[in-house]
């Protein structure tokens, strides 16, 4: 049997203007995957992701989500996903029950299931008790909340959320991946960015790293740190003059700086013993090394637009 | 992806209905402030000016200018609809890139706004030509055609309104569309007193303007005397209608879907 992608990229383009936003982008996503896409601001993470879902066109390349070319049947794709944007765009005026119903007109849902799904999936947000509530009363984790149950109206077999718990308390990003992680165990494939990588790392199978259009590298979280850096990191913060010292003797071990602070990488911890001997006073925190420092190394720690 | 208005399908009532639902939960917001403008123009143009005019083209002031009131009510809720209130929603509530983020298309959206500031034209122009009725400003029975020609005036300006709309980055371009197009509309196109008092070039611009035509249409079914070229301007209505919609919708289609 041939496994069946949910999405799959072929050098696929898109321009705005002169403006490249992605470029040559190839990627496959497995049907009940969680599929991450990671990058700066401005790669075209977010752009990929409207493509997806049909509201960008490609500019050349093909892209076809349930094995359906986007820009050929954008009715059925979209009727088939559900999608949680970047930026809230609840309906203000309506109540969160009448938000979710009205949505759900979209998709020609009959009103008794509308109103059974309402039901069942603000009780899976744990927003029950905010029904009847005017969206601007609700909180930014409720208004997230809500977004999401807004994607599962239709019961897609992909959901695309764009950054879903940015700004959110730890208490409300905990329960959105719990949510993310039942709805995966359910087959949903998922498709998410984001710019935590402790987040990318604990619910994506695989991630692709982007950078000023492009592709960086691709694999599963641990590929991508054995690939890119070594297991251990040794943190050292001190002033500048201290940075140089410490430079001067030990430069000759793998590292990155970024202002007064200097990240030593090692395959064991021993490595570290003589720096850490010679500089014992300085401020420091040895840790195994994550996916935040692959994604540093491949897209530089300098700030970007 | 197809474009336009032959692409659209029933999906658009959809849309239509989230504005319907929006404008009722909100509705005494919505109704009484409208008819302000309309009860104002009765009062002032009808009964005050009126006063001191004894017969314009041998009617009765409040009877001739009975067409003008009724025409502006129409247009003007549709022209606020799809100006401020559809780019509010596309723009500040992000409510249009939301809808085509479902099976509804960007084209059956642009279809749905101008559907809809033609509703709320219609019930505007209703309730005035309600209390016009109940004045007794009505002599003929030909007047039941008036509501649905308040319609086709209502969507022609809610799609020309639309076109701006979705060209426009900001909203302070609407004040140029007001000054330069919307006000033009509603003071020279025979609301007060007949076209043919200006001189010819701005009669020429007056008719160019689809309100003259629906104005004189209106009178003719009013009072007792025939339009100026009623198939003509009912060709012209309705043209303008369909061209003006049909730009609107795959303007908004561009603007929508990048």
């Amino acid at each position: 049997m041939i496994q069946l992608m949910i999405i799959e990229a072929k050098s696929l383009n898109k321009k705005f203007g002169d403006v490249v936003a992605v470029e040559s982008l190839d990627f496959e996503v497995g049907r009940g995957r969680c599929y991450g896409l990671v990058g700066p601001n401005g790669a075209g993470k977010t752009t990929t992701m409207k493509m997806i879902y049909c509201i960008a066109e490609p500019t050349s390349g093909t892209l076809n989500v349930f094995g359906l070319n986007v820009l050929e049947h954008p009715r059925e794709i979209k009727a088939r996903l559900g999608v949680v944007p970047q930026e809230n765009n609840l309906d203000p005026d309506l109540s969160t029950c009448q938000n979710l119903r009205v949505y759900a007109r979209y998709f020609g849902i009959p009103r008794d299931i509308a109103a059974e799904r309402c039901q069942n999936l603000l009780e899976f947000m744990h927003l029950s008790d905010r029904a009847d509530s005017p969206v601007p009363s609700l909180s930014g984790g409720m208004k997230r909340r809500l977004i999401l149950a807004r994607a599962l109206m239709n019961d897609p077999e992909l959901i695309i959320l764009d950054e879903p718990t940015t700004g959110l308390d730890p208490q409300v990003r905990h329960l959105i991946w719990d949510r993310l992680l039942e709805l995966k165990e359910r087959g949903i494939t998922l498709l998410l960015t984001t710019h935590y990588m402790d987040e990318a790392q604990k619910l994506c199978d695989e991630i692709l790293i982007m950078d000023e259009a492009r592709s960086v590298d691709v694999g599963t979280p641990g590929e991508l740190i054995r690939g890119h850096v070594r297991p251990f990191v040794l943190e050292l913060r001190a002033d500048r003059t201290r940075v140089a010292e410490i430079l001067e003797r030990f430069g000759y071990l793998e590292h990155q700086a970024s202002g007064q602070n200097l990240y030593f990488y090692g395959n064991t911890t021993e490595e570290f013993d003589e720096l850490y001997g010679a500089f014992p006073d300085v401020e420091h925190l040895l840790r195994p090394a994550s996916l935040e420092d692959v994604f540093l190394k491949l897209t530089g720690r300098e700030i970007r637009q | 992806m197809s474009e336009g208005i032959l692409s659209v399908t029933p999906y658009f009532i959809k849309v239509w209905a989230r504005n319907a639902q929006v404008f009722l939960t909100l509705w005494k917001f919505n109704f009484l402030p409208a008819l302000t403008e309309p009860l104002l123009f009765i009062f002032v143009m009808g009964l005050g000016i009126g006063s001191y005019i004894n017969e314009i083209e041998g009617v009765p002031y409040l009877d001739f200018v009975a067409a003008g009131i009724l025409g502006s009510a129409a247009i003007m809720q549709a022209t606020f609809e799809c100006t401020y209130g559809s780019f509010f929603r596309m723009r500040m509530q992000n409510t249009f890139e939301s809808i085509i983020s479902t099976p509804v298309s960007a084209d059956e959206v642009g279809l749905a706004e101008v559907a809809w500031g033609a509703t709320r034209g219609l019930v505007n122009a209703t309730l005035v030509f309600l209390i016009l009725l109940f004045m007794g400003i009505f002599h003929r029975w030909q007047v039941v055609f008036l509501p649905a020609l308040m319609f086709l005036a209502a969507a022609n300006f809610a799609a020309i309104a639309l076109l701006v709309t979705s060209r426009i980055a900001q909203m302070e371009y609407f004040r140029f569309y007001f000054a330069g197009f919307v006000l033009p509309a509603q003071f020279l196109c025979g609301t007060f007193f007949p076209v043919s008092r200006f001189p010819e070039a701005i009669q020429v611009f007056a008719w160019i303007i689809p309100f003259t035509s629906y104005i004189d249409i209106s009178r003719s079914l009013m009072l007792d005397r025939p339009a100026a070229a009623l198939p003509l301007e009912l060709l012209y209505a309705v043209g303008t209608t369909v061209i003006f919609t049909e730009l609107a919708v795959r303007s908004m289609h561009r603007r929508l879907v990048r």
